[in-house]
């Protein structure tokens, strides 16, 4: 790939990349480098202590439910991960392969229609749909599978229902359009070569699929790790995600050291699975 | 226009100046004052300020605009103030029995007494050792209620819920919900083991806390207002530990079936008071708000407000209150409840943070 | 062409599927009628005063507004950002390239909650009031990652060449850029401005954390259900909701459909 090397034009280049970078530095590398130094200090009353020390961490160890808090949100992350990629990827092919291709777009953004209404209220509508006397109890009891109402709401369930909502519709968007890219050729060479749809579809287009996977999935993973709304209205304060502690050390305690180191572990906690990520990656490659 | 000069180096720098005249703008933004166009007034409130009803009518008599922001607890409304620089806040609303906190930490102004109707307020609610000191009068009451047990009188038995100690026999497992504020309901808890809520101390929290354990395996939730207030009124829970009549009252004319009682073993009380904060640079037009709060005609409003209804601490407040507003806020019984209800807990930093870890450990067990 | 058990399989699952995403959204737009204070059931009749009542709230009306001013303004702020950014990367060799990529895409992998927790700590040891700059701000850096690798991605060699035909013709660089770049790229500098747009609009933690009086629309429906469920924030949300497929109706009928080939 040719590009333009000589003086002047690198110059002019970099006119084009500053601002970006310098917001990038100004507005997320410096606040991140002020919240590690801040959680390297102690609230001491009303006022922030510098004590550069690691107790805000040790104190994470130390405390069962700080570290209950990170186990409940990586539970709900890996088991919404999963079954949202389960979810998605039939949905995904099916839109892909069966919708006729003039109407694809149409059934696409049908799917992300309903995200358009406000986040926070779409929540407290899950909350009432699956209350003891929300539609799904009503019609499985008036179906008579079940004799009496499930306790679906304000729990760990509710919660991932309501994470799984809204990332099947973002896994769709990714794995649509990592199928949809996919030369028809693969599909005919595995036929000619004497492949029934079933072993095309396993061994040639699924692991041709597996990248618009791993995006959509870590993504998932990102997202709904550090989200606070959906666990704090579905949840019941039941088992509190790291997310929800965080905002408590905040907005109970003004205890900014504390929910700064804890932020930074979740960070490390999502670096490492995208470290992961990556290095399944390169394997898959080779 | 600007592409048909043939200086590439100008022209090179267009979008890129472009980008940095965006930069310096969002700068320039974040350091704006903006153009007052109406004297403003900036509270730091409880949800029940916030109900346009109650504002208006201050808003247009004195031709400003009041900016309120509303917290969820003590502690919070500390940290926004310790966030905050000098003058960013002219009125504060605060819990009664912080208000001594709040003096010690300079963060409430004198006012004079002699402005405030307290004359004309319930007794009990005046609270002199909490709202003055060394005769400076620095805050005063506004609104008060109960946190006790509020419940669904259809669902469950009402001799029950006089006696505390049946919240833990099992009857009403998975039925009960909890409010999700520390104070009231470890005070609460420690009524039910006969510990007065000034007793309060590191030695018996670790009773307090394993009663909180096991009320909180015989719950179903812990939630805030909204959620409390919902879960009681779509038969989510039957119960709710830590409600009262802020709960029922405001939902008093669609669930006739919610009701509350203070236990035998003794509910508490909250109170709320208000005060102008020291270095705000408003003091007159912050006085007169309080003024306005603490009338007969801002007290009937700020007791039946959005959020959570309460008492007024203004006793003249009564004629302007309905007869069905004044029968869910249970005027008459008052002396009754008064004498039969305790306040919050009043801990040191060492056994707030006490509370507050054992609060946490409680919901995530 | 498919075995008729294939299809009724596909359309069983494609149905179920689509009335689960809906699902909580019809409860939605329903208890927005709701004739009662509470939108819970049972549903008790009919009503518009609960949309009535949205268009009278000024504060709710206001927080609309601003929400609409931070998202575009800082979608349009991070896409120039990006576009630059992506077009001097793509274009020019500059020292450490790859560390500067991975440098602004970086913001993508870290939860808002930690961008928040940041800003904020940085304005307060700065002095900076909040407000809806210090929102704007927030949402700049994280849609700028966005636009940038949605522009970059899409800046292929096959443009070059256009490019360097364009520049044989006499064209200097910067009305290459204007008129042959800018607009091959439009569809992705589009779908980022559109993606931005998406994401400010709803983005809550944020807004909350770094705002003071004048708030968008999440957090003052936050603040309003604080009080206690409402059907008003129904119909806020069904507003909200119908306000968009209205306009991708307007967008379909005069945008794309010129665009797809007949």
């Amino acid at each position: 790939m040719s590009v333009n090397s000589d003086h002047s034009s690198v110059r002019k280049a970099w006119y084009f990349v500053t601002p970006a970078i310098a917001w990038t530095i100004a507005f997320f590398v410096i606040p991140f480098a002020f919240m590690v130094s801040v959680s390297l200090a102690s609230r001491v009353g009303r006022q922030i202590v510098y004590s550069w020390d690691l107790g805000n961490y040790i104190n994470f160890f130390s405390k069962s439910y700080f570290l209950k808090g990170l186990f409940v949100s990586l539970e709900i992350t890996f088991l919404v991960t999963i079954i949202s990629t389960l979810l998605a990827y039939p949905l995904a092919w099916i839109i892909a392969e069966r919708v006729p291709k003039k109407w694809q777009r149409i059934t696409l953004i049908m799917a992300i229609l309903p995200f358009w209404t406000s986040y926070v209220v779409r929540s407290y509508s899950w909350l009432l749909v699956l209350s003891t006397n929300g539609v799904i109890n009503n019609s499985l009891l008036q179906i008579g599978i079940i004799s009496e109402p499930l306790p679906l709401a304000n729990t760990t369930t509710a919660t991932v229902i309501g994470f799984v909502h809204f990332f099947v519709m973002l896994l769709t968007l990714t794995i649509y359009s990592n199928l949809i890219q996919l030369s028809p050729n693969y599909k005919r060479a595995s036929a000619d070569l004497g492949a029934n749809a079933f072993q095309t579809f396993w061994h040639v287009i699924l692991p041709l699929t597996l990248p618009g996977i791993m995006v959509g999935a870590f993504l998932t993973f990102v997202l709904c790790i550090g989200d606070y709304i959906t666990p704090q209205i579905l949840g019941g304060n039941n088992e509190l995600t790291l997310p929800q502690i965080i905002m408590m050390q905040l907005g109970r305690r003004a205890d900014i050291p504390t929910a700064a180191a804890l932020s930074i572990i979740l960070m490390g906690v999502v670096t490492v699975a995208y470290l992961l990520c990556l290095r399944w990656l390169k394997m898959e490659r080779t | 226009m600007i592409f048909k000069k043939h200086d590439n180096y100008t022209q090179y720098r267009f979008f890129p100046t472009t980008a940095s005249i965006a930069f310096t703008i969002a700068i320039a933004g974040l350091n704006s004052t903006p153009l007052l166009a109406q004297e403003e007034l900036n509270a730091l409130v409880w949800c029940d300020h916030t109900d346009a009803a109650l504002i208006e009518p201050f808003e247009k008599k004195n031709n400003v605009k009041v900016n309120l922001k509303e917290y969820e607890g003590t502690g919070a409304a500390l940290s926004i103030i310790s966030q905050s620089r000098p003058g960013d806040w002219d009125v504060l609303v605060i819990d009664g029995v912080d208000v001594p906190r709040a003096i010690d930490e300079g963060i409430l102004g004198e006012i004079p007494s002699s402005a405030l109707p307290t004359s004309d307020f319930f007794p009990e609610v005046v609270m002199k050792d909490n709202n003055t000191r060394n005769g400076r009068t620095y805050a005063v009451t506004e609104k008060y209620g109960y946190n006790t047990i509020s419940f669904d009188k259809s669902k469950v038995d009402i001799a029950d819920m006089k006696d505390m100690s049946k919240l833990w026999s099992g009857k009403y497992d998975g039925r009960i919900a909890i409010y999700d504020y520390y104070l009231p309901v470890i005070g609460l808890v420690g009524l039910s083991e006969g510990i007065d809520t000034n007793n309060v101390n590191t030695a018996n929290m670790s009773v307090i806390k394993d009663k909180l354990l096991s009320l909180k395996k015989a719950s179903k939730l812990v939630g805030d207002v909204v959620s409390s207030q919902t879960a009681l009124a779509t038969g989510e829970v039957d119960i709710l530990v830590g409600g009262g009549e802020w709960v029922t009252a405001v939902l008093s004319a669609e669930k006739p079936n919610l009701d509350w009682v203070i236990p035998e073993q003794g509910g508490l009380r909250w109170s709320q008071s208000i005060g102008v904060m020291a270095d705000s640079s408003k003091k007159d037009l912050a006085l007169k708000f309080v003024q306005y709060i603490t009338s007969p005609e801002g007290q009937a409003k700020l007791a039946t407000s959005s959020c959570f209804w309460g008492m007024p601490a203004n006793k003249k407040t009564e004629p302007l209150l309905t007869s069905a507003q004044k029968k869910a806020l249970r005027w008459d019984n008052q002396a009754d409840y008064l004498a039969n209800s305790q306040l919050y807990p009043v801990p040191d930093a060492a056994l707030d943070d006490l509370m507050q870890d054992n609060w946490t450990e409680m919901l995530q067990n | 062409m498919y075995s008729r058990l294939s299809n009724i399989l596909c359309g069983t699952y494609f149905i179920t599927i689509y009335s689960f995403i809906f699902l909580p959204v019809a409860v939605l737009v329903l208890y927005s009628f709701q004739d009662g204070s509470l939108p819970i059931p049972p549903f008790n009749g009919v009503t518009l005063k609960w949309y009535a009542e949205v268009f009278t709230d000024s504060k709710l009306m206001s927080a609309l507004a601003n929400s609409m001013i931070v998202a575009v303004l800082s979608s349009i702020i991070a896409c120039l950002l990006g576009f630059c950014a992506a077009y001097a990367l793509s274009r020019y060799r500059l020292p450490a390239s790859a560390f500067q990529r991975v440098l602004i895409t970086a913001p993508m992998t870290v939860s808002y909650l930690i961008i928040a927790l940041g800003l904020l700590v940085l304005f307060n040891w700065m002095g900076i009031r909040l407000s809806l700059w210090t929102v704007g701000v927030g949402h700049v850096v994280i849609n700028l990652p966005l636009c940038f690798a949605v522009i970059y991605a899409s800046m292929g060699d096959h443009q070059k060449n256009i490019e360097r035909a364009a520049r044989d013709l006499g064209a200097n660089n910067f009305q290459v850029m204007l008129l042959i770049t800018a607009p091959m790229l439009m569809p992705s500098i589009l779908a980022a401005l559109f993606l931005s747009i998406t994401f400010s609009w709803d983005e809550f933690i944020i807004s909350f954390l770094l705002s003071r009086f004048d708030v968008t629309l999440p957090v003052e429906i936050w603040s309003l259900l604080r009080s206690g469920l409402n059907p008003k924030t129904n119909a806020i949300g069904s507003l909200v909701f119908l306000l968009s497929v209205g306009l991708l109706i307007i967008l379909e009928i005069f945008v794309f459909r010129q665009r797809s080939p007949k």
